[in-house]
């Protein structure tokens, strides 16, 4: 399974999103506002989530705001710093 | 003298505050009491704000009725002419704190001025290394209460909006200092929770208040509060939850002119495995809110909410201003 689709499902799970399925969130549809529609609280549930599951650390502002913009971009951050096992 | 306009609203902007911190008053009327403080001291500007504030009880009624949500609900059995008398004390006290703030920041701190009880409680628990949040509220001298922490030796960062167009001085304005805190803005990038986050994951302070929502329901859930349903902000449970900090109440009276006590009140600690739910949360809010409810009682006139908190079929929910999202259409 790639990161995206482990992230799609963490998201569905872990932020009540229930009535949606990981195949229905687009890579590029924006995580916050109109996309996803995601709010400031689930920013920080997400910050959580992507070091819970995934040992990613979002350690300043600026590697939030590129890395929160779509699950394309979350995912791109956590496969270049998740720890190799 | 800086009681509260409605805010702006545009007809696509997200969910407005009902409430807002902006001052009412002119440029020429806060220099003439800035002016006076100057000359005379606190004690120079005192005369004239029992002016102001008798003024606008008799002959800003739009002004008045804005302490009136409050005032019936902490004075029901009130007559009418007794609630004109409640709102002058309540304009006249609340005029007190601003000239307060001002003095301190044309003349400095006088370390005498502000007490605190709770130092070595408010210490113990930074010690643990998770960071704190400080939730406060909109009691007593909120503003030049946060003067008296300077003991704390890491960042202090406040979540603080200031409205457009403001001409009210926060106290360190006055001589041009910088800043003593890390001003977090709420209009920055999702709401600075992401900032407020790293903060506490740093060890360090986060301020913020707990009794006003941010104009959507969303991020509040309804609690009871001086015998009615009021709504109260979960937010810093929430970040308290995921970093893994002790939420510190800290409330604060005024004493006296220039003189004030700064209180720890509670400490509530928060599961970190609360994620989602907002009532998962109502527990803590309405510990919080009892607490404040207490302090209230204690002191009534140092309440300074403006606005009908009570009202809470007005917040509302937030407005997208482009196409719906994915999560609201499947609802």
């Amino acid at each position: 399974m790639t990161t995206k689709e482990q992230l799609k499902q963490i998201l569905v799970s872990d932020l009540n999103l229930e009535d949606m399925t990981p195949e229905q969130i687009p890579d590029d549809s924006p995580l916050f506002g109109q996309g996803l529609g995601l709010d400031s609280l689930d920013a920080v549930e997400l910050v959580v989530i992507v070091q819970r599951h995934f040992g990613v650390e979002i350690k300043d502002m600026q590697e939030a705001r590129s890395a929160f913009q779509t699950v394309e971009t979350l995912a791109t951050l956590i496969d270049e710093r998740r720890p190799t096992t | 003298m800086p009681l509260s306009e409605p805010p702006p609203t545009a007809p696509d902007s997200p969910a407005q505050p009902r409430w807002s911190s902006r001052s009412v008053g002119t440029p020429l009327q806060h220099g003439i009491f800035y002016l006076l403080i100057r000359l005379g001291g606190t004690r120079a500007a005192v005369p004239l704000l029992h002016a102001v504030a008798l003024y606008y009880v008799l002959l800003r009624p739009s002004i008045r009725r804005r302490t009136l949500p409050y005032l019936t609900r902490r004075f029901p059995a009130a007559p009418t002419w007794r609630r004109l008398l409640l709102a002058y004390r309540m304009i006249v006290e609340f005029g007190k704190v601003l000239i307060d703030r001002a003095a301190m920041g044309m003349s400095g701190l006088d370390p005498h001025s502000i007490t605190l009880s709770g130092r070595e409680t408010l210490l113990g628990v930074l010690g643990e290394g998770h960071g704190v949040v400080l939730l406060t509220a909109h009691v007593g001298c909120w503003q030049t209460g946060m003067a008296a922490l300077n003991f704390i030796d890491v960042p202090v960062h406040l979540l603080m909006q200031r409205e457009e167009g403001d001409i009210d001085l926060h106290y360190f304005e006055h001589r041009g200092l910088p800043c003593p805190f890390r001003i977090i803005d709420p209009r920055g990038f999702l709401g600075g929770s992401i900032e407020m986050l790293q903060a506490l994951k740093r060890g360090e302070v986060v301020s913020v208040m707990g009794d006003r929502d941010s104009g959507s329901v969303r991020n509040t859930v309804a609690v009871e509060f001086l015998g009615g349903t009021a709504r109260f902000p979960f937010s810093p449970f929430k970040i308290a939850a995921a970093a893994g900090a002790p939420v510190v109440v800290l409330l604060s009276h005024r004493t006296g002119l220039s003189s004030a006590h700064l209180e720890v009140v509670d400490v509530i600690r928060v599961p970190d495995n609360l994620r989602v739910d907002p009532e998962e949360f109502k527990p803590f809010v309405e510990k919080f809110v009892k607490t404040l409810e207490d302090y209230v009682t204690a002191h009534p006139f140092q309440f300074f909410n403006f606005y009908d908190m009570w009202d809470i079929n007005a917040a509302q929910e937030p407005v997208r201003n482009t196409a719906p999202s994915l999560r609201s259409m499947r609802l």
